[in-house]
């Protein structure tokens, strides 16, 4: 397989070669040339998918509440989001009087930082990656954790009761459910044998069954486990209690309007897509194409971005349709449903998958059709039942009692 | 919270929550795959209709009084249980009647009850379907129908053949028959 | 905060191991997206877990009472809607059976109908309203809006028959005000025929799912006795076990000639008396109200759909209570009439009341999330409450 470099492999080769001028050390070169990607990173990739998503998750939501979304600003309501931006920065910036100044400021700043610094070791095609860390997928882990510390600032110094709940309760979420999501990476990392995130996807294969998912029952699990995990890392529903707003206004953003309001949101949008890179990555086989196209690489990177860019987005509509459709879990509830179902299941998967790989060294293909074929009767099943729905509560328009046409009279 | 769960509930619950929650994403799915339900109101309604005319004869929207058949009786100002109503009209004998110089409706202290309407002896004042009454200013919610002092209309026994006043009367006399009558059948 | 009386109590446990803490005490309201209306609660908590929670009401009070008392008989009717608004219905049904009992006037067969249609109609409407909210309360967004959607075609439904959509005015003392328009029980059969399984997903989406089920289950647990003494009515009472319904066991109307169950909580999921036993019994409440009207519907009589009574209605001096069920349980309606036609009194009885009572009781070892489901579980409305 041709070695497929990263962009910080591409810049050391060019400077390499000589073709940074002379009289600078070189560190410098490649620290501006990596800022340079980060940048085309964050502002032409993060920012717009956070962004897109809010236009998703509105249009989605409106569906599944028999209703439209926004449809007015652009076509089908696509610039939404970009109205809504610019009307956020152009809000009034309110600091409560009896706030701890500088935390209350620099809260957003640092749950950004934990969002967009994941994306430096997020691969979106074979050499789209800004950086192929050999930990990847532990420093991805440990930066996403970082917003811990910046939703307990937005607590602590919002000098209100109920951001300060907001704030514990997300903090005590977050820092437990980081132990089920690490115990599902590990089966995985296992299999794998490195921790680097384009090694991971290189170990899998295009095809559904050289998945991750269906490798053995083990993996299947920890799937599910993860996803679960990751959700409630990410404040969303069912796990949106530090965002309660039925409960807590709006939890440990009550406080925050205009701009820093719109950084706290975007974060969490934006990790839904950081969620689904990260299971895409370990279970569905990343970006990899059932092509080798060696020699058609600007083709063979699109094609690429274009699979793996799907298969995470999949897990935002998902992510949104979940969050649209369940209640929320109460604080107890929560970590009851952490320590005494997650992580249990999450260390049988471990153990479990430790132990096929001893007794199978190179996997059972017979288990991985079969655990193909169950998912694929449990989607087959699933549409049925949606079809069963859709059959007995007629909804259509010219059965509502109020139509125009129907009832139109003549003026007078 | 009981530490000791039978393992036979543990994976009951665990059961029980996939199986609800999938029946819940199946229910939400079929929502999305559906049309919504949604008319938009006011500029993309279907066919270019007009909400108000699809609204029934007796949606009780903004307050009008038709003056060419308004008695001057009285009636609704009396009935009018938050006196929005104010009208005045003084004997004249000289133009042969009473005679309006103000029929003023308060619309900002309305609460749209239709007392006013059922009283009316021609059906003059009834409710509309209007309903787009917002503005910018309390002043303008004050609906003044008395241009220029009015003579209030006597109601013929033999029957209205005045055929501009003739609609009008009908049209009140319509109104008034949609209210509920003691002696129906 | 304002919080003159309740004091912020220091704990400090002195004992080996204690810790010393705080109360911490919050105030939930009167402007908080889950409270019902404009209501406050002053919480003392532990962290999550609350000592009490003392309700604080008055914020939506307008003196309806004493309105009663300068507008007459007649033009009391559409104050009435306003003081259950989600119910309104039953508030006009209320005070025009204490104006016709003081007045002695018999209403048309056809009236009593109509009247009955118009009621259960209007408890499906609130009931929609207060099985959406609660969802909403619970964290589940969607199926509020579809309850919603229900309610307008309901909406609808009123705006034919009466004009109005919210605060309908539609019955008078004598009868009601309006006859059923052409074409207007066909679209009530029609509405009904697609609401009934609607319900049904609703059921599905929300009610038996296993993280709401999970929330509500043993919260609030209130024994027969227990709901008894606090003077719960209606839902909140019939959860409890106890199988009291006005229209039953104290009938008024036609109900004696109606044929329906009355739903009572049996603690099937979870706890009798639990959050849970009182939205279900709403639940079912829905789908018995569909059966009411379809009944009502088919033995509709033909006739008058009000008697004649004098604009100036004087009736004589005497007092009167009659007590209807409304959708927040038995609504109580106490007029006194002094002879002239402006009523001398007016006091008005209801669930919500009885119901906020009794949070403080309820409220103790209870979890902040907690407090939100008992408050949509008990269905308070502050118009209600404050009047």
């Amino acid at each position: 397989m041709t070695e497929y470099p990263s962009m910080e492999s591409l810049v050391r080769g060019l400077i390499d070669s000589g073709a940074a001028p002379a009289g600078v050390p070189a560190w410098i070169h490649q620290l501006l040339a990596m800022l340079i990607f980060g940048g085309i990173v964050v502002f032409g990739f993060v920012l717009p998918i956070a962004g897109i998503t809010t236009w998703v998750e509105r249009r989605v939501m409106g569906r599944i509440q028999s209703r439209i979304g926004p449809n007015r600003v652009g076509p089908l309501g696509f610039l939404q989001w970009l109205a809504d931006g610019v009307k956020n920065m152009l809000k009034e910036d309110i600091v409560p009087s009896a706030a701890d100044g500088p935390l209350f400021r620099a809260a957003p700043y640092v749950v950004m930082t934990g969002f967009v610094g994941s994306f430096a070791a997020i691969p979106f095609g074979g050499s789209l990656i800004i950086a192929d860390v050999n930990v990847g997928i532990l420093y991805v882990t440990a930066v996403t954790a970082l917003v811990v510390v910046g939703i307990l600032m937005a607590g602590w110094a919002s000098n209100n009761k109920w951001s300060l709940l907001g704030g514990i309760r997300s903090a005590a979420q977050i820092v437990s459910y980081e132990i089920p999501a690490g115990l599902s990476i590990f089966p995985i990392v296992m299999l794998a044998g490195t921790l680097s995130m384009q090694g991971i996807i290189r170990a899998q294969g295009a095809a559904p069954w050289a998945w991750y998912l269906f490798d053995n029952p083990f993996t299947f699990v920890a799937f599910f486990v993860l996803f679960v995990s990751a959700l409630a890392e990410g404040n969303r529903t069912p796990f949106d209690l530090p965002e309660a707003e039925s409960e807590l206004v709006a939890g440990f953003a009550t406080e925050y309007s205009g701009m820093r309001n719109l950084l706290f949101f975007m974060a969490e949008w934006g990790n839904l897509y950081v969620i689904g890179a990260i299971a895409t990555t370990l279970f569905l086989g990343g970006w990899q194409i059932p092509w080798a196209l060696d020699d058609h690489p600007v083709l063979r990177n699109a094609l690429q971005f274009g699979v793996f860019f799907t298969k995470s987005y999949a897990f935002v509509v998902l992510a949104i349709w979940l969050r649209w459709t369940l209640p929320r879990i109460r604080v107890d509830q929560m970590m009851e449903m952490c320590w005494k179902y997650l992580v249990p299941i999450a260390l049988v998967n471990f153990l479990g998958t430790a132990t096929w790989m001893v007794l199978f060294p190179d996997g059972v293909a017979p288990v991985r059709w079969l655990l193909l074929l169950v998912a694929v009767v449990a989607i087959a099943a699933f549409v049925r039942r949606v079809a069963f729905h859709i059959r007995y509560a007629r909804l259509e328009r010219r059965h509502l009692s109020f139509n125009p046409l129907a009832t139109a009279r003549s003026p007078g | 919270m009981t530490i000791a769960m039978g393992f036979g509930i543990y994976l009951r619950n665990i059961k029980d929550a996939l199986a609800t929650i999938a029946d819940g994403m199946a229910v939400t799915a079929s929502h999305m795959i559906r049309k919504p339900v949604t008319l938009e109101y006011p500029d993309r309604l279907p066919d270019g209709v007009r909400v108000q005319d699809t609204l029934p004869f007796r949606y009780r929207g903004i307050l009008e009084v038709d003056l060419e058949i308004c008695t001057a009786c009285l009636a609704c100002e009396r009935a009018c249980p938050i006196d929005c109503i104010v009208i005045e009209a003084e004997k004249d004998k000289a133009a042969g009647g009473l005679v309006m110089t103000r029929f003023d409706i308060d619309m900002g202290k309305c609460m749209y009850c239709g007392l006013c309407s059922e009283p009316c002896p021609t059906g003059s004042i009834h409710h509309t379907p209007e309903f787009e009454g917002a503005d910018y200013s309390l002043e303008s919610l004050v609906r003044r129908f008395v241009k220029a002092p009015t003579l209030a209309y006597k109601p013929k026994k033999s029957g209205e053949d005045d055929p501009v006043i003739k609609p009008i009367l009908d049209r009140g006399m319509r109104y008034l028959a949609e209210f509920a009558d003691p002696d129906a059948k | 905060m304002g919080l003159t009386g309740f004091e912020v109590e220091v704990q400090r446990e002195t004992e080996d191991g204690g810790f010393v803490t705080e109360d911490m005490t919050l105030s939930m309201g009167p402007q908080h997206p889950s409270t019902h209306g404009v209501l406050r609660f002053v919480v003392r908590a532990d962290g999550e877990v609350m000592k009490e929670a003392i309700p604080d009401i008055g914020y939506l009070h307008r003196s309806i009472e004493k309105i009663a008392e300068k507008v007459g008989w007649h033009g009391f009717i559409p104050y009435t809607d306003r003081v259950d608004y989600v119910a309104a219905m039953f508030c006009n049904h209320g005070w025009t059976m204490a104006a016709e009992k003081l007045g002695g006037i018999e209403i048309p067969k056809r009236a009593e109908y109509c009247r009955v249609i118009a009621d259960e109609l209007c408890r499906i409407h609130s009931h929609l309203l207060s099985v959406g909210t609660m969802a909403m309360d619970i964290g589940a967004f969607t199926p509020f809006t579809h309850a919603i959607r229900e309610r307008e075609y309901l909406n609808d439904l009123f705006e034919e028959l009466c004009g109005a959509r919210l605060t309908f005015h539609y019955m008078r003392i004598g009868g009601v005000g309006w006859d059923l328009p052409p074409g207007w029980t066909d679209k009530v059969i029609h509405f009904l025929d697609r609401f009934e399984p609607i319900v049904d997903e609703y059921d599905r989406l929300i009610s038996f799912n296993k993280i709401y089920v999970e929330r509500l289950v043993n919260v609030a647990v209130i024994s027969e006795e227990e709901a008894i003494d606090y003077n719960l009515v209606g839902p909140n009472l019939r959860g409890s076990g106890v199988s009291y319904d006005v229209r039953r066991d104290d009938p008024y109307s036609i109900y004696p000639e109606l044929e329906f169950d009355v739903p009572i909580g049996r603690g099937e999921v979870g706890t009798l008396g639990d959050c849970f036993d009182r939205y279900i019994v709403r639940m079912r409440e829905m789908r018995e109200s569909c059966r009411i009207i379809r009944q009502c519907l088919r033995q509709l009589p033909d006739g008058p759909v009000i008697a004649r009574v004098p604009r100036a209605f004087k009736p004589p001096a005497g007092d009167c209570y009659v007590r209807l069920e409304s959708a927040r349980g038995d609504m109580g309606w106490y007029v006194v009439s002094d002879g002239t036609a402006f009523p001398y009194r007016c006091k008005i009885r209801t669930g919500s009341f009885a119901a906020i009572s009794m949070t403080q009781h309820v409220s103790r070892d209870l979890m902040l999330a907690d407090l939100i489901a008992v408050i949509a579980s008990f269905d308070l409305v502050a118009p209600e409450i404050d009047r």
